[in-house]
């Protein structure tokens, strides 16, 4: 839900630039704030995690003197101001005692590129099913593709990465089972199942969304007009009506897109997939704050920038949202 | 933006509705009937019948621990379904106020929400499901806490819209001119417009959401065993999965066909509605 | 525009299938075996989880060594002399032992590790109390204890009694731990902490047949790491859930191999808790509970239902012939008749979350209290909250495991019977002066039949009280691919790479 009533001209441009980059600035303030105390109310200790449950006490407790972990909070939080202000870092991951940045941005283009993998499916499959379904309203295509997402809507990511890689990777062996990791020359091979397997859940919402805009449009005069002065079919419909369809569409993908950047968890879980929902599940279990506060921060800007990149975007290709 | 629709698209609307209600309903019946139905206890071990397949006498088979598949998968159903439904609610009513109000008011009610919105939407998603499991330990109640804290965006969204297009029409604006209060116009003009769109969405939610309490259970953070859940079956027999797929792929479908009902139920209403 | 989009995604598409082959193939040469979690530390001192033990272990090594069943003898040093008091122990270093840097091995490196980790102490201390360590010359090593300690011979055998260079070889602390150099068959060549690790084989190592290249590739997902062996991406898995090795077994092309090894699956009580304080109560659950069918059901054939905490591969185990209480659901209510609550009460069972295993095994217990009226809630807690209740008592009963560091009785005792321990009983806070007594003339009495008989004694005293119930004892169920040759599971579940000569 953004405000994309924005008024026009050059300087509410730069009024409504103003406004977007503080509220972007102040939601990666409020997630990061909320992470830093979110994650130490939860029970555990992060010494107890890295040196295993049966460590004497005394091995523990000094190992938490040295992370830093008996202050009080107020000052660790201090701490992590300074280490975020003067070095960009959230600080050492307290598990793999490197540079938890470092650790993020090693991991980020696995994650990323799977990310990138999903829209490009999703938005691939959504565009072309809404097309058939829109272009044959009620025939058979239209019936089948209406059916379809009921189908794969409701197919939980772990389940389907499960039987996937039971029939594609151990059966039939298109595929590798999995452990992709930063780095890999297959990387991007590596990640078509684990992409085809979230995308089964991302692209219905989309295709119902676009097939009620495009039937809206093809409805609508002026491709009734263009229809008139005989101007290609294909024309008509990838240069006016999915320009004009497009916008709603457009900013439901990119909360979509937001989700996926911090909800790739399962499926890196279901697919050994080494990327960052991966770090951000065993940063979690491990209570290794600094890792968790690095990923948090991560996701927070990316999910950030996808926003503002939209409603940039919207604001381009829809002229009425500016009106 | 009415859109003309031809007559026998509100037939075929209400035919999905049917489907849906029919599938739903046989589904909540089973849940509600499964003492009658079963001939199993759910949570009774047999060890010595040790991953049976399905064959007459427990034709879902049975798991590691000797247990009839079929009452574990139809008392799964009545726990998964409660939760599912209980869940919603506060959502549902937090996320349509909000919505309502940022939509109506605009200005600063609506950046607020707004910003409120977009906070929650950049917290990692899994984090914040993860720390309340945490907090909570596992069961029903993270469940809820979670979802109440994620489950308003959606409704939010969706009331905004609805009610932002109405906010200047001119039912709205003449009720102003009449000096109806605020409270009013949105509970004789608004609400009633934008509850329908709601309960479309609360539908497809709905099978979001279910999908997200059989991840937890897979997770190991949702519902407890013995408590039967569809997810925590799933996670029970995912290691062996080749040699006793029943375990995995009959509660899986269970959650499949689940979301298929709700999904025409949503399309059904939404075509009713149009 | 649209065409030049299609061109563009076939193009994509046919790169992607190049691509392919890569993914197979990247791991050529060398034996890629899948673990659990990254290597994070080398520093044997500090260290104490398996992720880095396993990987320490295959660099250091210590001077005596544990064989496959457990039996400890001569491994850096050729002999050992253990004086009449067992306050000398003398070793002799085996000649020709080099560093994987070259340098040969000498008793003044033995000096400074063993003197550098009674300095840094650690969560796996040397126990013993130690006087003196002298090289006597260059390859003679003199330990002079201040009192006799018997475990102190299987003690020295642990991963963190591994040698290093003398002064790290001249380089700082930190720098050795990055590129670590010891005597064992490996030197690391790549290592990400996060990631995996590439081992290559230390040319001057003194045992023949490691392989050229090691790899241990982080796969924490069981059924990743089952589908991964099944489809050739890994050729051995370091340790496999027990259901998961049934299918693996059942697979043409992999099979395991299982280690009856010295971790034990227990069910614990709380004494403190006011209902598990009563023995007749804990005996009662215990008579309650089908330990048989519950390993037979949980494990697939590779755990052996236990009756003493003592691991059946340790010397001085009576788990054949201690009297352990039966599975008696008569005898159980009888017993249960005899407790302050007679009619039953209502508790809680803790495990962590996310163990397939645990959450059966709790459901048993369950069913099994319920049968005797005493209802029990399972309470699964996310890992680190988990450890965090047990170990401040915060719990009435839970399931979890215990294991041998090393391969003497005192290794278990000490952790399960010394109320004065930082373990308190492993948490059970239970205190039995009797069985405290028993634990410390173990420590000191030589090996020997006055040793088990006063092991024999303390195991019929547990097996009595139950402050824990033993259920099992595990396997380590390792995954291999057909043809995978030359691989040795210990019982401490580390695998040795190294074919032994002749077999």
């Amino acid at each position: 839900m953004r405000n994309t009533r924005a008024p026009q001209g050059k300087r509410q441009f730069r009024r409504w630039l103003c406004q977007a980059l503080l509220r972007a600035a102040l939601v990666i303030a409020l997630v990061t704030v909320a992470v830093f105390f979110l994650i130490r109310l939860v029970p555990g200790d992060p010494a107890v995690m890295v040196l295993g449950e049966h460590a004497a006490e005394s091995s523990i407790e000094a190992l938490r003197g040295r992370l830093g972990l008996n202050l009080p909070p107020s000052q660790q939080f201090l701490r992590f101001l300074q280490n975020v202000f003067l070095r960009g870092d959230t600080g050492e991951s307290i598990k793999y005692g490197v540079s938890s940045r470092d650790l993020v941005l090693r991991f980020a283009p696995v994650t990323l590129l799977l990310a990138a993998l999903v829209s490009v499916i999703t938005l691939a499959s959504a565009v072309l099913l809404s097309f058939l379904a829109a272009t044959h309203r009620d025939g058979l295509f239209d019936q089948a593709i209406r059916v379809l997402p009921a189908f794969t809507q409701g197919m939980p990511v772990f389940w389907t990465g499960l039987l996937f890689i039971q029939l594609f990777a151990v059966k039939l062996r298109w595929f590798p089972a999995g452990g992709v990791k930063p780095g890999d020359p297959g990387m991007l091979y590596g990640l078509i199942l684990p992409a085809v397997t979230v995308s089964f859940g991302q692209i219905p919402p989309l295709v119902r969304s676009l097939r009620e805009r495009l039937l809206e449009v093809l409805d609508a005069d002026f491709v009734t007009t263009l229809r008139a002065a005989k101007v290609p079919r294909r024309i008509i419909l990838f240069r006016h009506v999915l320009r004009n369809a497009v916008a709603p569409t457009l900013m439901l993908f990119s909360v979509n897109l937001s989700y996926l950047i911090g909800g790739t968890l399962v499926v890196e879980q279901v697919f050994g997939v080494r990327g960052v929902g991966k770090l951000l599940f065993e940063a979690i279990s491990n209570r290794d704050f600094p890792l968790v506060q690095a990923v948090a921060l991560y996701c927070a800007v990316f999910i950030v920038i996808i926003s503002f990149l939209s409603d940039l975007i919207v604001r381009r290709i829809d002229p009425r949202t500016r009106a | 933006m009415k859109r003309q629709k031809p007559a026998r698209g509100a037939g075929r609307g209400k035919r999905t509705l049917y489907i849906g209600l029919a599938m739903m309903g046989a589904l909540a019946l089973a849940a509600l009937l499964a003492p009658a139905i079963c001939r199993y206890d759910p949570m009774e071990q047999h060890l010595e019948l040790f991953l049976t397949p399905p064959c007459p006498a427990h034709p879902f088979g049975t798991d590691q621990l000797g247990r009839d598949m079929f009452s574990r998968v139809l008392y799964a159903a009545r726990t998964d379904l409660i939760v599912m439904v209980l869940a919603e609610i506060v959502p549902f009513a937090v996320g349509v106020f909000l919505g309502m109000a940022a939509g109506y008011f605009g200005g600063r009610t609506e950046w607020i929400v707004a910003l409120a919105t977009d906070t929650f939407i950049a917290f990692p998603y899994y984090l914040l499901v993860a720390v309340v499991a945490f907090l909570t330990g596992a069961g029903m109640h993270g469940i809820f806490i979670t979802f109440m804290l994620v489950g308003w965006l959606t409704y939010a969204r969706v009331a905004r819209g609805v009610t932002g297009s109405l906010r200047r029409s001119e039912w709205v604006e003449s009720a102003r001119l009449m000096g109806y209060s605020h409270l009013r116009i949105i509970a004789t003009q608004i609400f009633p417009n934008v509850l329908p769109q709601a309960v479309v969405v609360l539908m497809t939610d709905m099978a979001g959401l279910l999908v997200l309490i059989v991840t937890l259970g897979y997770l190991g953070i949702g519902i407890t065993p013995p408590a039967p859940d569809w997810g925590t079956m799933i996670a029970e027999g995912q290691y062996v999965i080749d040699s006793a797929w029943w375990l995995t792929v009959i509660p899986g479908l269970m959650v499949v066909y689940t979301g298929i009902g709700l999904s025409c139920l949503g399309d059904g209403l939404a075509d009713l509605w149009r | 525009m649209k065409k030049r989009t299609v061109q563009k995604m076939i193009l994509l598409l046919a790169a992607l299938l190049f691509l392919a082959p890569a993914a197979r193939a990247a791991e050529d040469g060398a034996f890629v075996f899948a673990r659990e979690d990254s290597v994070t530390s080398f520093n044997l001192h500090t260290e104490i989880t398996e992720n880095n033990a396993f990987a320490i272990d295959k660099v250091f090594e210590p001077l005596v060594r544990f064989d496959e069943d457990g039996v400890v003898g001569d491994f850096l040093a050729e002999s050992h002399e253990i004086s009449e008091d067992g306050l000398v122990y003398t070793f002799v270093l085996r000649d020709g032992v080099r560093f994987s840097d070259g340098t040969p091995l000498t008793a003044e490196d033995v000096k400074f590790s063993l003197e550098r980790h009674l300095e840094v102490g650690g969560p796996l201390p040397l126990e013993a109390d130690v006087a003196s360590i002298e090289a006597a010359d260059a390859r003679t090593v003199v330990i002079t204890l201040n009192e006799a300690y018997t475990p102190f011979f299987s003690e020295l055998a642990n991963f963190s009694n591994g040698i290093l260079p003398r002064d790290y070889g001249g380089r700082t602390e930190e720098e050795f731990f990055r590129s670590p150099v010891g005597t064992g068959p490996f030197a690391v060549s790549e290592w990400d902490p996060a990631g995996d690790l590439t081992f290559v084989k230390n040319e001057y190592y003194w045992r023949e047949g490691a392989p050229d290249r090691l790899v241990y590739k982080v796969v924490d997902n069981d059924n990743q790491a089952i589908s991964q062996l099944k489809a050739g991406e890994v050729d051995a898995v370091e340790s496999l859930a027990y259901a998961s090795a049934a299918e693996i077994e059942r697979y043409a092309e992999t099979g395991v191999i299982a280690r009856g090894g010295w971790e034990i699956e227990e069910l614990f009580f709380n004494t403190l808790d006011e209902h598990f304080a009563d023995v007749h109560v804990r005996r009662a659950l215990a008579m309650a509970l089908n330990r048989e069918a519950l390993t037979r059901a949980l494990t697939f054939g590779y755990g052996q239902a236990a009756n003493t905490v003592l691991p059946a591969a340790i010397r001085y185990s009576t788990t054949d012939t201690v009297n352990a209480l039966p599975f008696d659901l008569e005898a159980a209510r009888a017993e249960l008749a005899l407790s302050a609550f007679p009619d039953g009460f209502a508790t809680t069972i803790s495990i962590a979350s996310g163990n397939n295993v645990r959450m059966q095994e709790a459901q048993i217990v369950k069913a099994a209290g319920e049968s005797i009226g005493i209802h029990i809630d399972i309470n699964a807690q996310e890992i680190a909250a988990f450890r965090q209740d047990f170990r401040s008592l915060n719990y009435s009963m839970m399931i979890n495991s215990a294991i041998a560091d090393f391969p003497d009785a005192d290794s278990i005792f000490a952790f399960q019977v010394d109320p004065e321990g930082f373990s308190q009983c492993y948490w059970t806070s239970y205190v039995n002066d009797e069985a405290v007594a028993l634990m410390k003339a173990g420590q000191v009495t030589p090996d020997g039949e006055e040793r088990a008989r006063i092991y024999a004694a303390l195991q019929q005293l547990l097996a009595d009280e139950v402050p824990y119930v033993p259920l099992y004892c595990a396997s380590r169920v390792v995954g291999v691919r057909d043809g995978v040759e030359g691989l040795t599971v210990l019982p401490n579940g580390s695998v040795d790479f190294c074919a032994p000569a002749g077999e």
